[in-house]
């Protein structure tokens, strides 16, 4: 897959959606057990309270930054299923989690994304706890918004295709 | 059954808590943990006590696969390292198996069941690490897909 320059693009090319959208479903289904939907994006959708979990994939030429939105019930549930019991929602640990979790997921999207010609490592994951946060970014590159559920857990993926520095 | 000493090596303290967890339930052995924060840290850690290693690969300061290295030059070719990371493509899976010299790749999420498949062999019925003395190592490739 050929990426056209940033500036021509007026949204991240399908199949790398479709192999970020395909990472998440298998990630997330892996690592809390249940069965997850893709549910189209809204608009109106709440500034978030929750943990931001930044992380990307890049190459020498771009980058693909997966910005993952965990509403604080949710990342509870995170904790719950991945290391057995609920961590404080304030804690060091809790950050420590979602940026693992960042991390996983980046492992399975370069993987995946991989396939359709978008070759790429990841990088250190990130997190940030906050509350009325919502996602921007600057130069406004192309741009995709993505809603998971499933039983117990709800979140936002962003996506963002940009120029490597 | 004597302890065995692992060093368990990942930047996350939840996945270094995850990893002992999965070992302490499977019950090959009675471990005892050193645990290292990246490779750097590893290597500061590393001592002749050390009978197995996991290890995780995207750390700062020094990678999971650097130190896989730096302690095979070292000639520690007898210690089993297990690499457990999320990096999940060929192409790394590979390099950790041959230029890292990892002998054994578990990716994250790991199950029970995926780490009991990738170290089962390491240990004897009496918790010790076998000694593998009459087993040609395997590295290929395809060893390291089928613990993914």
């Amino acid at each position: 897959m050929k990426i056209a320059e940033i500036e021509e693009l007026e949204q991240i090319p399908e199949e790398l959606v479709e192999k970020v959208e395909e990472s998440v479903l298998n990630t997330f289904g892996s690592i809390i057990g249940e069965e997850l939907e893709y549910i189209e994006y809204e608009n109106g959708d709440k500034p978030l309270n929750g943990i931001i979990g930044n992380i990307a994939v890049f190459n020498t030429d771009h980058t693909l930054s997966l910005m993952l939105a965990i509403p604080k019930d949710t990342a509870l549930y995170f904790s719950k299923v991945f290391i057995g019991m609920e961590l404080p929602f304030e804690s060091d640990d809790m950050g420590d989690l979602v940026g693992e979790v960042s991390n996983i997921l980046a492992g399975d999207v370069a993987a995946n994304v991989e396939k359709v010609g978008f070759r790429g490592q990841s990088s250190l994951p990130t997190a940030t706890r906050g509350s009325d946060l919502t996602l921007f970014m600057p130069n406004k590159p192309p741009t995709k918004k993505m809603k998971f559920k499933s039983e117990n857990t709800e979140f936002l993926l962003t996506m963002v295709l940009s120029e490597s520095n | 059954m004597s302890k065995i000493r692992a060093l368990v090596v990942d930047d996350s303290k939840i996945m270094r808590s995850a990893v002992k967890r999965a070992l302490n339930n499977l019950m090959l052995a009675d471990f005892e943990y050193v645990e290292a924060k990246d490779g750097e840290d590893a290597l500061n850690k590393f001592n002749e006590d050390i009978e197995i290693m996991f290890v995780d690969w995207n750390m700062p300061n020094m990678t999971g696969v650097e130190f896989a290295q730096a302690i095979r030059e070292q000639g520690n070719d007898h210690i089993p390292i297990i690499m457990v990371t999320a990096e999940k493509s060929m192409g790394k899976v590979d390099k950790a198996l041959n230029e890292g010299g990892a002998n054994e790749y578990v990716t994250k999420p790991f199950t029970a069941d995926k780490m009991h498949k990738a170290i089962s062999d390491y240990f004897d019925e009496e918790g010790n690490i076998a000694s593998g003395d009459d087993e040609e190592e395997d590295k290929s490739f395809f060893k390291g897909i089928l613990n993914s």
